[in-house]
């Protein structure tokens, strides 16, 4: 349940590690609200990537590779630098101070997001655990 | 820039004192400025209470020029809390209002025979009695003095009764809830039966390229508005960070001494948010509007019943009230949280050092070192906000128990022999960031110019993340050490420069962005080192009033509970390895390790040629 980040396999691990991790389900139970990810281009990728996924009470309804914005209308959208994201894959940089200090911008309630520290620093604990590599 | 008003209220003679030239360019304004204004008069034989004390109340060069975050004023002299120097600088209205007045501050010296309060507009200076309006709040006294001037628009900044009572940590408040807090400044306004200072004025701002100004400053706030952090403060307030900041272990809970409190998220930003919240307030001209307007639903808290209906729209907590009354005394009543805040704020009681000194009694008492023979026969109990409430009374009336609370904790906790267990630097109670969670509090504590302060360097942001390279500052492990000195020692120049402005911490300006504004406000051409070079050197004047005022390396510590670990929570088992990092700054700063003053040659090196000779008798 690996793969090399930021591929489309591992967007698939992902979806997969979320619905089979006993400590996201609880953390997470409560979590309600789709996201899109945006990764910039920079370093070794040369194109914005969109990685759409449907989170919901702890599971993971949905994945998908996305080609443009508009295809959906997600409850949050974390925009960063291809850079950015890589160091919080690496654990360099934290999500919650990644936030705060401009270098992950978020759409979405500020306020539901603070209120579910745990919930997002989970998430990203599973993105981690599921990459075998980062692309550089 | 505009002249400062100075006002005997002995003798009730005025006038207006231009600032020279190179003292507007080296200091800007602000609280540097007043260091530099203010520097022959505070000397270590003066006392607070006495007519000679001077209060000087200043704008900065961009205060009510609708910049990003600079609608702020400045309160300087010499606390009567610490014996050192004292500034609080303050939001809302009032700054702006003055400028447009044509002052850009207001020096008080002298005492008044009695009761007080000015009225400033751009044609005159009122000094009218205020015998009627001793005894009232903070919030009492806007409408009253509104009416009475028949000026609907003025904004009032003044005292309430904690002030007129000699409460070491009284505050000046305007526009309901806006406050001067820390360092007591509002005790000596209250010696001086100094009521308050009413403003109305309809000038213009003066900026050398105002049309440079305007587009830039626009753009600032453009910029502003859509900042992550600047949305976060919109949202959910100053609270806005209580769940993160319990999770990485620098909130501090049961007066600093539990690191884990499970009620915590009941009482966070986020709550609010959920619950009680009806709108949110600004400054003047600021696009965050970080201030709470909350509404309690009937059947919350009984604390405070005695002023408002539960219905009625008010002030809610910023983060220091919210954490200070919750978790720090073990309460999780959001509601009694509101209406205690709320009645310091009548009452003119810094919130910080209240609830601090609070929780100390609440520590002691715990600890078998006080009883209710000491308290008048209340027993303190974490959560009891029944008993805060009566505490909060009787301190701001300096009754019975009240009397030693009103000291503050130092001497509270001398009073009863545990000065030790008193969580404060150099008498002023330490703020809610805990340096256990986020070490580079530890060095900005123990440096701070006016004792435990996170207004001189909030650098818990940068402990979580904010590094800037625009200004040099680099992240560092946030419960690290000695590695960090000189990247607290920058930040605190940084800041400093923004207290001389007078911008908001929470505002998150490019530093590239703060020097066009300055550049064509002030008609200078700095760049961003200049302007660390501007605080740098506000910050070692700083420092130095101090050291002609008593203050030695010694003064430069943590009290023992920050030098304690927790057993669990977010900061286990961390405690900031203070002398290592002190030596480290020292040597950063360029400061003498022995008697802890700026070495010579880099106060000659700031331009402060005059200092130099004074301290080490060229």
């Amino acid at each position: 349940m690996t793969a090399i980040f930021p591929t489309p396999e591992w967007l698939e691990k992902l979806g997969e590690k979320l619905n089979a991790d006993e400590q996201y389900a609880r953390i997470a139970k409560n979590w309600e609200g789709d996201m899109l990810v945006v990764i910039e281009p920079g370093g070794p990728l040369k194109e914005q990537l969109l990685y759409y996924l449907d989170l919901w009470h702890g599971k993971c309804r949905r994945t998908a590779v996305l080609k443009d914005l508009s295809e959906a209308k997600p409850a949050f959208v974390l925009k960063a630098t291809y850079d950015n994201i890589a160091r919080i894959m690496k654990g360099e940089l934290d999500p919650m101070q990644a936030m705060l200090t401009r270098k992950l911008q978020v759409q979405g309630s500020m306020a539901y997001m603070m209120r579910n520290v745990p919930t997002v620093l989970d998430f990203v604990r599973c993105c981690r655990d599921v990459t075998t590599n980062i692309l550089s | 820039m505009q002249p400062i008003l100075k006002v005997n209220l002995t003798t009730r003679e005025t006038s207006p004192f231009t600032v020279p030239a190179e003292w507007e360019r080296d200091y800007l304004g602000g609280a540097s400025l007043a260091a530099r204004l203010l520097y022959t008069s505070l000397t270590r034989d003066l006392d607070p209470f006495s007519p000679q004390s001077p209060l000087l109340f200043l704008t900065g060069p961009l205060t009510g020029s609708a910049g990003p975050a600079v609608g702020r004023f400045v309160v300087c002299g010499k606390s009567p809390a610490t014996g050192l120097w004292a500034e609080s600088n303050c939001g809302g209205f009032w700054g702006p209002e003055l400028r447009f007045c044509g002052y850009d501050g207001v020096w008080i010296t002298g005492r008044a025979e009695g009761p007080v309060y000015l009225s400033v507009t751009e044609n005159r200076l009122e000094v009218r009695d205020a015998a009627h309006l001793w005894g009232l709040d903070t919030y009492e006294i806007q409408s009253k003095i509104k009416d009475e001037l028949g000026q609907p628009r003025a904004h009032v900044m003044g005292i309430g009764p904690a002030g007129e009572n000699g409460v070491l940590f009284a505050n000046i408040l305007c526009d309901h809830g806006r406050a001067a807090g820390r360092t007591g400044l509002g005790a000596v306004m209250g010696f001086k039966n100094l009521k308050a200072v009413a403003v109305q004025g309809r000038g213009k701002i003066p900026l050398f390229e105002s049309e440079k100004y305007n587009m830039l400053r626009s753009a600032a706030n453009h910029a502003l508005k859509t900042d992550n952090l600047s949305r976060v403060l919109h949202e959910l307030g100053t609270a806005s960070g209580t769940d993160y900041f319990e999770y990485l272990g620098s909130m501090p809970k049961k007066y600093y001494h539990a690191g884990v409190f499970e009620n915590a998220g009941k009482v966070s930003g986020a709550t609010m948010a959920e619950t009680i919240l009806a709108g949110m307030s600004a400054c003047h001209a600021c696009v965050i509007a970080c201030g709470r307007v909350v509404r309690l639903p009937e059947g919350t808290s009984e604390v405070s019943k005695d002023f408002g209906s539960l219905g009625e729209r008010r002030k809610g907590p910023e983060y220091e009230t919210l954490v200070g009354f919750g978790p720090n005394l073990l309460n999780d009543d959001l509601a009694a949280i509101t209406r205690l805040g709320e009645l310091c704020d009548r009452y003119g009681m810094d919130v910080i050092s209240a609830s601090n000194t609070i929780g100390l009694a609440f520590h002691l008492f715990e600890q078998g070192i006080i009883s209710d023979k000491d308290t008048g026969g209340l027993a303190l109990r974490w959560g009891d906000t029944g008993t805060v409430e009566q505490l909060i009374h009787l301190t701001a009336r300096r009754e019975g128990i009240g009397a030693c609370l009103a000291e503050g904790s130092r001497r509270f906790g001398a009073r009863f022999g545990a000065e030790d267990e008193a969580v404060q630097v150099n008498g002023l109670e330490v703020p809610y960031h805990d340096p256990r969670g986020v070490s580079g509090m530890a060095l900005v504590y123990a440096t701070s110019p006016r004792g435990a302060c996170h207004n001189q360097s909030d650098y818990f942001f940068v402990d979580m993340g904010q590094a800037d390279a625009e200004l040099g500052l680099e992240f560092y492990e946030r419960q690290g050490g000695a590695e960090k000195a000189a990247n607290v020692a920058r930040h605190q120049d940084w800041r400093t420069l923004c207290n001389s402005l007078v911008m908001c911490m929470l505002a998150n300006v490019p530093a590239e962005t703060v020097v066009g504004l300055i550049n064509s406000a002030c008609g200078l051409d700095w760049s961003v080192s200049d302007m660390l070079r501007a605080g740098e050197r506000g910050w070692n004047l700083k420092r130095a009033i101090n050291n002609r005022m008593g203050l030695t390396r010694a003064n430069d510590k943590l009290p023992k509970a920050l030098l304690e670990p927790y057993a669990e929570g977010g900061a286990a088992g961390y405690v900031p390895p203070l002398e290592e990092m002190l030596a480290a700054y020292y040597s950063a700063r360029g400061w003498d390790p022995v008697t802890g003053r700026p070495s010579k040659e880099k106060l000659l090196d700031l331009g402060l040629d005059d200092v130099a000779n004074d301290l080490w008798k060229l």
